[in-house]
């Protein structure tokens, strides 16, 4: 058993993000913890983990047992042999260029000979249903292959117990169910799983017991006790505009990088009102359609229109202005030095009066929860916290048309409900929004349009209802509201 | 991404050539032409570079935007010193006489040689680097480095930094199309503008980079990087014949190029 003793930690000068937690996690049991942003989920999976007070410091006490054992002088290398810890980012994770190498990472450190260490990652690619993938180079996998690999790089150091911080966030509905199927698998060979999600949904048919993690103590909850939706409700019905008016018009489309197609032959027409849902397996070429859209990307063939005019025949900033792109990982879209800085940096750039629009750029930071940390470095804040600031930012000057690449990523309930709403409001005031989401719950309450894209092209387009029944038809139940995350 | 820059796997001579002699060999290459200067010589060695390219079959893709800005720059190096040395044999001008007035600008051969010598060395550095990325199992030359008795921490950083290369390049790209989504260009009227040009570009890059080291330094150590001075390797790295032939190439060619540098063989300086 993995026992947490009385854990008290606080980064330098802060205060105490885990206040006495104690908690256990048995062999053969998936344990899901939740908790809002900022609970100290992380810190707690870090504690667990051995990395605090090993390599992270700050104000440390108490204690973890394993099998009834203080291992409080354990080194990193001997603890990380009992457990591991898969992070939320697959790219970041992985120290080689080859799946067969990255599994024989862990091996080749703890010494192992190469007959054992060919047994390990056998038994450990198998174990994820990923042995196809051994000599494949780890750049060219995607998202829910990268975090099957890191997995089994984690399971060939044979520990006892694992621990996914968030690991399903980066994974469309698919990766999703994999990775359920695989914890499964690994739970049947004794290993205990501490599961810490946001989209609880997908994994309490799987978890044995939940815990939840607020004001810095873990509490068990009961299994049968029904969880907020994952996305805020919506009170109005679905949005629609008489006359709807164009505004982008995609006409047969292609994009390719290199040899390699990535939106293939894609016309298109958004017009005023149109609250879309773009979704799709990963790789099936949303993100590079948003591009197209904004004008980032030039198609290889076709062309994209924007008020009937070529968009390319837009300057960069008279694109700006009309439309606000948000990308996936905030980090790449933070160009300033402090939060009130980077909110108000759009209106600087396009030259907008600052004086008039100063009390808006005050009362939307407000809005979105972070005028708290205006004067505080973007990057210092949550991930959450980040991405809420792009879509403050992005959209201050009140583009026509927003695009949102994956926006609830990280989000708690609240982030999600502020996004949700700040979305509503363009489209109920003649703009137009187009997200990139995998939550078909979402798509249903709040969206009065599916794009549904597979290998580049659109496979289905209208209403959500229509849609989603359609996928429930062709044998794809992970995208409707029915048989995906949110059931 | 069509500009993934990285190695690139395939089965052949050169890829199958000792990671650490290929190291080696491409330091040996640097020196020699740094100590011996010749166009002719350094022009020589591009062209087997570029052979090298080919019988690797690792695409070089001019028309991408890298080698594009590289070529371009090679240029601009060039016409900068003929431009700017006006000593030697004049060849002729780039502003010809008309009437009364001119000739301007003088090509000279010494400024055409230094030109040469100069964007011709440039380009041989740069594209026999990215060829020794191109054709280097970053966890060979790992294995291949502890050999040396190189710390395998230390050969590590280099697998790591050769496997992020890719990376770092499309996050570059995904920064620059944010900034382009956000209006933001780049600007260079005066020193203030130059400086917030930089900073939009590389403070989201480096924040992304060291957010990517935390997350891989919990993951390497999380698997027991460190656990002992030594490691085992599932895939090690060997010496065949044609590694000794090619190290003695390079070595010859270093030999070679200090007895030019010296002037211990006039004959060949004359030609080379």
């Amino acid at each position: 058993m993995l026992e947490a003793r009385d854990l008290v930690f606080s980064y330098e000068g802060t205060q105490p993000i885990l206040e006495k937690v104690t908690m256990q996690l048995h062999p053969r049991e998936i344990v899901l913890l939740t908790g809002p942003t900022g609970s100290g989920k992380s810190t707690l999976a870090k504690c667990l983990s051995g990395f605090i007070p090993r390599m992270i410091k700050g104000d440390y006490s108490g204690s973890v047992f394993i099998e009834n054992k203080d291992v409080s002088d354990l080194l990193l290398s001997e603890y990380a042999e009992k457990v591991a810890l898969v992070q939320q980012d697959p790219d970041g994770q992985i120290c080689t260029l080859n799946v067969g190498d990255e599994v024989a990472f862990g091996p080749e450190n703890y010494c192992k000979d190469t007959k054992e260490i060919e047994r390990l990652v056998e038994s450990s690619l198998s174990s994820v249903s990923s042995w196809h993938l051994r000599n494949r180079s780890t750049h060219k996998l995607s998202g829910g292959e990268k975090q099957r690999i890191i997995i089994a790089a984690m399971l060939a150091s044979e520990p006892d117990y694992l621990i996914l911080d968030e690991s399903s966030s980066s994974l469309d509905p698919k990766g999703t169910l994999e990775l359920r199927d695989v914890l499964v698998a690994m739970k049947e060979n004794n290993l205990g799983i501490l599961c810490i999600e946001h989209q609880l949904s997908a994994f309490l048919p799987i978890a044995d017991r939940i815990l939840q993690i607020s004001e810095g103590k873990v509490i068990e909850t009961p299994q049968n006790k029904t969880f907020s939706a994952d996305i805020p409700q919506k009170s109005s019905g679905m949005i629609r505009i008489e006359n709807p008016e164009e505004v982008i018009r995609i006409e047969n489309t292609t994009f390719s990088y290199g040899k390699q197609i990535a939106v293939n032959q894609v016309s298109l027409i958004l017009n005023r009102g149109d609250f879309v849902a773009l979704m799709g397996d990963n790789g099936s070429g949303k993100t590079t359609l948003l591009s197209m859209i904004a004008g980032l990307l030039e198609p290889s063939i076709g062309k994209v229109f924007l008020n009937r005019k070529s968009i390319s025949s837009f300057a960069k900033r008279e694109i700006a202005k009309r439309i606000g792109v948000v990308f996936q990982n905030p980090n790449h879209q933070i160009f300033e030095r402090t939060v009130w800085k980077e909110q108000v940096l759009g209106l600087e750039v396009l030259e907008y009066d600052m004086e008039e629009n100063l009390d808006n750029a005050k009362n939307v930071l407000d809005a979105m929860g972070l005028s708290p940390y205006s004067e505080r470095n973007p990057f210092s804040l949550s991930h959450g916290q980040k991405r809420r600031l792009n879509v403050s930012s992005v959209t201050l000057h009140e583009p026509e048309v927003y695009l949102f690449d994956e926006p609830f990523i990280g989000q708690d309930a609240d982030g999600r409900r502020i996004i949700a709403e700040k979305m509503t409001r363009r489209v109920e005031t003649g703009g137009i929004c187009v997200v990139v989401t995998h939550d078909p719950t979402f798509a249903r309450e709040f969206c009065n349009r599916i794009l549904f894209m597979e290998n580049g092209s659109i496979l289905l387009d209208g209403s959500p209802q229509a849609v989603q029944d359609r996928l429930q038809e062709i044998g794809k139940p992970e995208y409707t509201a029915q048989g995906g995350q949110s059931e | 991404m069509s500009t993934r820059f990285g190695f690139v796997r395939r089965e052949g001579t050169i890829h199958n050539l000792n990671p650490a002699m290929k190291l080696l060999s491409l330091t040996f290459l640097m020196i020699s032409i740094l100590v011996y200067p010749s166009w002719v010589l350094s022009g020589l060695l591009l062209l087997v570079n570029l052979v090298s390219f080919r019988a690797a079959r690792v695409p070089i893709r001019i028309s991408s935007n890298r080698v594009r800005f590289l070529v371009i720059f090679s240029l601009v190096l060039l016409l900068f010193q003929i431009f700017l040395t006006p000593n030697g044999t004049i060849l002729t001008y780039i502003v010809p006489k008309i009437g009364n007035i001119g000739p301007f600008i003088p090509i000279t051969s010494f400024g055409l040689e230094r030109g040469l010598s100069i964007s011709l060395r440039f380009l041989l550095i740069v594209f026999s680097s990215m060829l020794f990325i191109s054709v280097t199992n970053p966890t060979l030359l790992a294995h291949a480095l502890t050999k040396f008795r190189i710390p395998y921490r230390y050969s590590f950083a280099l697998v790591i930094a050769l496997r992020f290369l890719p990376l770092f390049d499309m996050e570059t790209n995904l920064v620059r199309m944010s900034q382009k989504s956000r209006g933001l260009s780049s600007e260079i009227g005066g020193l203030k503008k130059i400086i917030r040009t930089i900073r939009y570009t590389f403070y989201p890059l480096l924040v992304s980079a060291l957010s990517r080291v935390e997350t891989l330094s919990l993951s390497m150590d999380g698997r027991g990087f460190g656990y002992r001075p030594e490691r085992s390797y599932l895939q090690e790295s060997t010496w065949s014949k044609t590694d000794y032939l090619v190290m003695a190439l390079s070595v010859g060619l270093l030999f070679f190029c200090f007895l030019l540098a010296l002037g211990m063989l006039p004959e060949l300086s004359a030609i080379l």
